[in-house]
């Protein structure tokens, strides 16, 4: 890191005196020629063009990596990142299992890398650090550049620490999720594609006592869940919109009302529970591992997931994967379906992500001056070009895929892909969406796509998403525990209805009350 | 001449002086210069001590302050005994009080013996093949990762398909929740335990029956002493002090949990029973980044630890034990 | 008289305890076999069953992954590397100490000891021993993960012990013999203390093996990473850890197969379980015999 640094700091010197010298070199006639075309050409162009004259920008940046192996700084895919971009990069990969850690230990240390991946915006040590000033606030920045101008401005804001954007975001699909089902078993039990809840529910009934996979034995059921461990959403949390509760908050007479204390949340509780006494969803879901989650669908146990619907691509090609090893697959048709969702009293509502996967931000101790940070956002800004956008993502043609038409076919060496590729994406912010090529689009997959961009319109949106609450901070984890763990036993039986209601008056009481004064006085701060 | 011979010369009356005086001086420097080499040896671990135990402590302050980690030390704003405060006051206490010493207390009883009593039937065994096969075995579950087992404890016990389930199924009619019911929850870590850390601990009871010296063991045969006999009067005795060093030590341990085996296997049913401290500072941990509420807890802990392992040290030299001095 | 009681008694107490022991040792190791199994299967055929001791499906393809780059070889020799560096260091600080301290006459023998009980229970944390790591620039090197584990409280007073109750009168024939303290030390205490020695010898050698997290928080470069770390990524990749993102980010993390988790388990597990077979004729009994009377 030392060695980086002081690299970094003399190519800023050097890159300064050859600016001026240049500057300066061109009296009489080049300045005349220099100077004309400086000035009219757009910001976005200037920027490019000095990025060009410029010394190529050095960037250490600090990300996750998730496999064993990790792209070098040296590799193919790297280097030709670095000539597309004038940069000369060096990668930090931390274990994705200790990111936390290594980013607590990284502010700590004060020796910041150049980009640093963020992931969790509400984090105290991230929100302290940035509003003491740790890192560049780019918001205003972003107006400059082709791509990143486009930024949604809903995300900017579920990104935003107190109104102000401290990295540029990581873009994801607003409305990933839905319903994912298996379309073979539909047709065996003769229904069509469900519409109101209550289709939903005969079609898990169906999956349980009509034998779809035709094995003879009553070993199916409807659908299956996972334990929720609450750092994401559940297939609860999906449910629970069809009946028309909000989405952690709500708002009733202009203010915020928490979700359990509505009346819709009790009735997608009481389904819930439905469901599991009639045993349409796994009996051990409570303790289930959501590692496991797919394997059931996969081995013609259940035949429902509700989670994101781009699992449901990956369910498929497990599904053809299993059959394939038995000589039983038929790579023609696809076994997964996927929908939005269905319609309860209010109509089709969909749970939307945050829109962002982290934040990829700035330090000022690293990134000095305000050209460095405007070189810096250059090259997060090249990044969502298609081509950049492609090379991170599935490598160099011809030697990390081949083209069949508009698609990828991605190598089926994995240790090349491992060791060049993957991981590079994890620096694409995507901003303002996903340009790149992308892999043989199946109709299947096509379909997501589609319906995640139509969820858009029906997704129910958390009106605290951007909020930072003191007493969350405090006592968030607790409060969420009392509210999860008497919804589950509510469910399994383990308690009654009385019961949860107290689970619910112990929330007040432990802080719950605190919670929803403070939320409201941040809410109405914001309507003004 | 008889130059040696009693000190009426003035001269010599002066160095015998001199002498005794010297000799006066066996305080310090003497002892120092007598066991030179055993500071010598000292050294190196005395340094080590220092450098990374002592000079780190000032880590111990951060339970005093809202210590955030770009501010640094000097920057963070100091907030004297809050965490302690909210530490004690939270409604949860006595719960995760009684959860972790029950669990510790659990563990101290059933498994603590386990390492013991499978060390002493395995100096029993004669053919020196099967004890060595036996003790490459049961050395094994140590180096299986926690989360193996958490994935093997819930294929054996879910009410899903489980093996033990169906076989309950089978045979007497119903399901058993291992899983999620709070009452399982304490009896499957501790079976947990065992089974994965038994085989490994008896290393330590096997090193010191090594020592045994076996002419002890001919000479009570001589006497008629039959097995058993040997075992109470020669073989446990022999590992006494190790025991007894090693429940002391452990005393000190009395508040930790081992994080990951219960935070793998708590889930919202069982978490009245299975939430302890180290699961508790974690979770305050994601929402909070608390490097200080950790370090405050840990300081609690501490203060606990050591206040038992001194007095269990304390209780050990009662009954004439030679404890950790 | 003695004999004949004890073939029948004895000889019951035998049977029961090889049939026990017997049990245990498979009990204790049947998982390890699941794994070893689940590494040369298919990963269709660990999705469908459960768990399994032998594969319908054997492939070597987890293992031809596994080695096809040498990330994992080299991770491997970095573990052996700090796993041997750091037992020899382990030894000679431990014993080095232990041995000092197990006489009782030493003078501020108590003070030492109450130091280091102390410090076994009171610690400054994760942040100041990274800074002190760090200022010994000691950081992104090997020596942060052997130095700062160099003594292992618990382990130097175990062995302190042991060394206590040695005779007296070894010490005092050989002093006799114009023995020097250290020559004691290294010519008739160590001999003498094998069992001991092997002992913790494993033990830091396992830790040493076993350690992650001072890898993943003092070293940078990932080239640098021991076995352990690598199998974390692995075995953790799935697992819902705060700020895990693979939930969140299922489209760009590539799930692992679950065979090459095996894999990667048993290439991590056997070299250190190669280690106590080696040891174990150190555990030998009656190494005290004749060394007194002689």
């Amino acid at each position: 890191m030392n060695k980086n640094s002081r690299k970094w700091i003399s190519v800023a010197a050097v890159s300064t005196i050859a600016m001026t010298s240049i500057v300066g070199c061109s009296s009489g006639g080049k300045e005349a020629a220099s100077s004309p075309s400086a000035a009219s050409t757009a910001a976005p162009s200037a920027a490019a063009t000095a990025a060009q004259q410029q010394k190529p920008l050095d960037l250490n940046i600090m990300l996750p990596i998730f496999k064993t192996n990790f792209p070098k700084d040296d590799g193919p895919v790297v280097t030709e990142i670095e000539k597309r971009t004038n940069t000369n990069i060096h990668l930090e990969w931390v274990p994705n299992a200790s990111y936390t850690d290594k980013f607590n230990i990284t502010l700590a240390s004060g020796k910041l890398p150049n980009i640093i991946y963020v992931p969790d915006v509400k984090n105290p040590s991230f929100v302290n650090a940035a509003k003491s000033g740790a890192f560049w606030e780019i918001g205003k920045y972003l107006k400059d550049y082709p791509s990143l101008s486009q930024a949604n401005s809903v995300i900017m804001n579920n990104s935003s620490i107190d109104g102000k954007n401290y990295g540029v975001y990581r873009g994801r699909a607003l409305g990933r999720n839905g319903i994912n089902y298996r379309k073979d078993w539909l047709e065996a039990v003769g229904l069509q594609p469900p519409k109101t809840i209550d289709d939903f529910y005969n079609m898990l009934k169906a999956f349980k006592e009509k034998d779809p996979d035709k094995n003879g034995k009553d070993d199916t059921y409807g659908m299956v869940m996972v334990k929720w461990t609450g750092q994401w959403a559940s297939s609860f949390d999906i449910i629970k919109l069809w009946f028309g509760a909000p989405n952690k908050w709500g708002v009733a007479d202009g203010k915020l009302v928490p979700e359990h204390q509505t009346a819709e949340y009790l009735e997608a509780l009481k389904f819930m529970k439905k469901l599991y006494d009639e045993k349409l969803i796994n009996q051990d879901f409570a303790v289930f591992d959501s590692a496991k989650w797919n394997d059931p669908v996969v081995n013609n146990q259940a035949g429902v997931i509700v989670d994101v619907t781009d699992n449901a691509a990956r369910l498929d090609d497990k599904i053809h994967q299993t059959l394939a090893k038995d000589g039983k697959d038929n790579p023609n048709i696809h076994y997964i379906d996927n929908m939005i969702g269905v319609t309860g009293k209010n109509g089709l509502k969909a749970l939307p992500t945050s829109g962002f996967a982290g934040l990829l931000a700035i330090p000022k101790s690293s990134v000095k001056t305000e050209d460095d940070l405007k070189r810096v956002l250059t090259f997060l800004d090249q990044m969502n070009s298609p081509e950049l956008t492609t090379i991170a993502g599935y490598g160099l043609e011809g030697k990390h895929y081949t083209k069949d038409g508009d698609a990828v076919v991605p190598s089926k060496d994995s240790a090349l892909l491992e060791s060049e590729v993957e991981g590079l994406n994890q620096m694409l912010p995507f901003i303002p969406e996903d340009r790149g090529l992308k892999v043989k689009q199946t109709p299947l997959r096509l379909q997501t796509t589609k319906i995640q961009k139509e969820a858009e319109q029906y997704i129910v949106a958390n009106p605290a998403e951007p909020f930072i609450s003191q007493v969350y901070s405090q006592k968030g984890q607790q409060l969420d525990n009392i509210i999860n763990d008497a919804r589950i036993k509510f469910i399994v039986g383990q308690t009654d209805e009385a019961g949860l209601k107290a689970a619910f008056e112990t929330w007040k009481k432990s802080g719950g009350d605190d919670l929803v004064k403070e939320m409201n006085d941040l809410y109405a701060a914001v309507k003004k | 001449m008889k130059q040696a011979a009693a000190p009426n010369n003035p001269l010599e009356l002066e160095q015998t002086a001199t002498h005794a005086k010297a000799q006066r001086r066996t305080g310090v420097m003497s002892r120092l210069l007598k066991d030179k080499w055993l500071y010598v040896l000292l050294t190196p671990g005395l340094l080590y001590f220092i450098i990374f135990k002592y000079v780190p402590m000032w880590g111990v302050l951060l339970a005093f302050q809202n210590y955030q980690p770009f501010l640094g030390f000097w920057k963070s704003d100091w907030v004297g005994l809050e965490h302690f405060r909210v530490f004690f006051t939270n409604p949860e206490f006595f719960m995760l009080l009684r959860n972790t010493l029950l669990l510790s207390f659990y563990n101290l009883v059933f498994f603590f013996p386990a390492p013991i009593v499978l060390a002493l039937l395995l100096n029993e065994v004669r053919r020196a093949f099967f004890k060595r096969t036996i003790q490459t075995l049961i050395y094994v579950p140590h180096f299986i990762s926690l989360v193996i087992v958490a994935s093997l404890t819930y294929v054996f016990l879910t009410t899903q398909g489980g093996i033990v389930n169906e076989m309950l199924q089978q045979h007497i009619g119903t399901k058993i929740d291992f899983l999620a019911s709070p009452g399982w929850f304490r009896p499957m870590i501790i079976i947990q335990t065992i089974w994965k850390e038994t085989g490994f601990g008896t290393i330590i009871f096997l090193a010191a029956l090594a020592g045994v010296d076996v002419e002890q063991y001919e000479a009570a045969i001589m006497d008629g002493a039959n097995r058993f006999r040997q075992m109470w009067h020669i073989t446990l005795p022999s590992i006494r002090s190790t025991i007894i060093i090693l429940l002391i030590l452990r005393m000190g341990q009395v508040l930790d949990n081992g994080f990951e085996q219960i935070f793998l296997m708590l889930n919202p049913l069982n978490r009245e029973v299975a939430e302890v401290f180290d699961t508790y500072v974690y979770m305050m941990g994601i929402t909070q980044g608390a490097f200080s509420y950790s370090t405050a807890v840990g300081l609690f802990k501490a203060i606990v630890g050591v206040v038992l392992v001194l007095g269990t040290n304390w209780l050990a030299k009662r009954f004439g034990q030679s404890g950790i001095y | 008289m003695s004999k004949t009681y004890r073939s029948f008694a004895g000889t019951l107490f035998d049977v029961s305890n090889y049939i026990f022991l017997s049990i245990v040792g498979i009990v204790a190791v049947l998982p390890f076999i699941y794994v070893v199994a689940g590494s040369f299967a298919s990963d269709a055929e660990l999705t469908q069953r459960a768990v399994f001791l032998i594969p319908k499906s054997f492939t070597l393809s987890a293992y031809e992954f596994i080695f096809s780059t040498d990330t994992i070889l080299k991770s491997i020799g970095v573990s052996l590397y700090v796993t041997v560096v750091g037992t020899l260091v382990n030894l000679f600080f431990t014993v080095t100490m232990a041995y000092a301290l197990s006489k009782k006459n030493l003078m501020g023998r108590n003070t030492f000891l109450n130091m280091i009980v102390f410090s076994m229970l009171f610690g400054g944390g994760l942040i100041p021993t990274y800074i002190v790591v760090r200022e010994l620039q000691m950081l992104d090197t090997y020596w942060a993960l052997i130095i700062p584990g160099a003594i292992s409280a618990f382990n130097l007073i175990i062995v302190k012990n042991f060394f206590q109750e040695l005779p007296q009168e070894l010490e005092e024939a050989a002093k006799i013999d114009g023995c020097t303290e250290i020559g004691l030390l290294m010519r008739i205490v160590l001999p003498l203390s094998m069992p001991v020695l092997a002992t913790f010898t494993l033990f830091y050698a396992v830790g040493h093996w076993n350690n992650f997290f001072s890898a993943l928080l003092y070293l940078n470069d990932p080239a640098k990473w021991p076995l352990q770390v690598m199998l974390r990524q692995i075995v953790l990749l799935s697992q819902m850890a705060a700020g895990d993102m693979s939930q969140v980010d299922p489209q760009f993390v590539k799930q692992q197969e679950q065979s090459i988790k095996m894999a990667v388990i048993v290439v991590g597990t056997i070299p250190i379980l190669l280690v106590y077979p080696f040891l174990q004729k150190h555990f030998a009994k009656g190494v005290l015999i004749g060394s007194v009377k002689g």
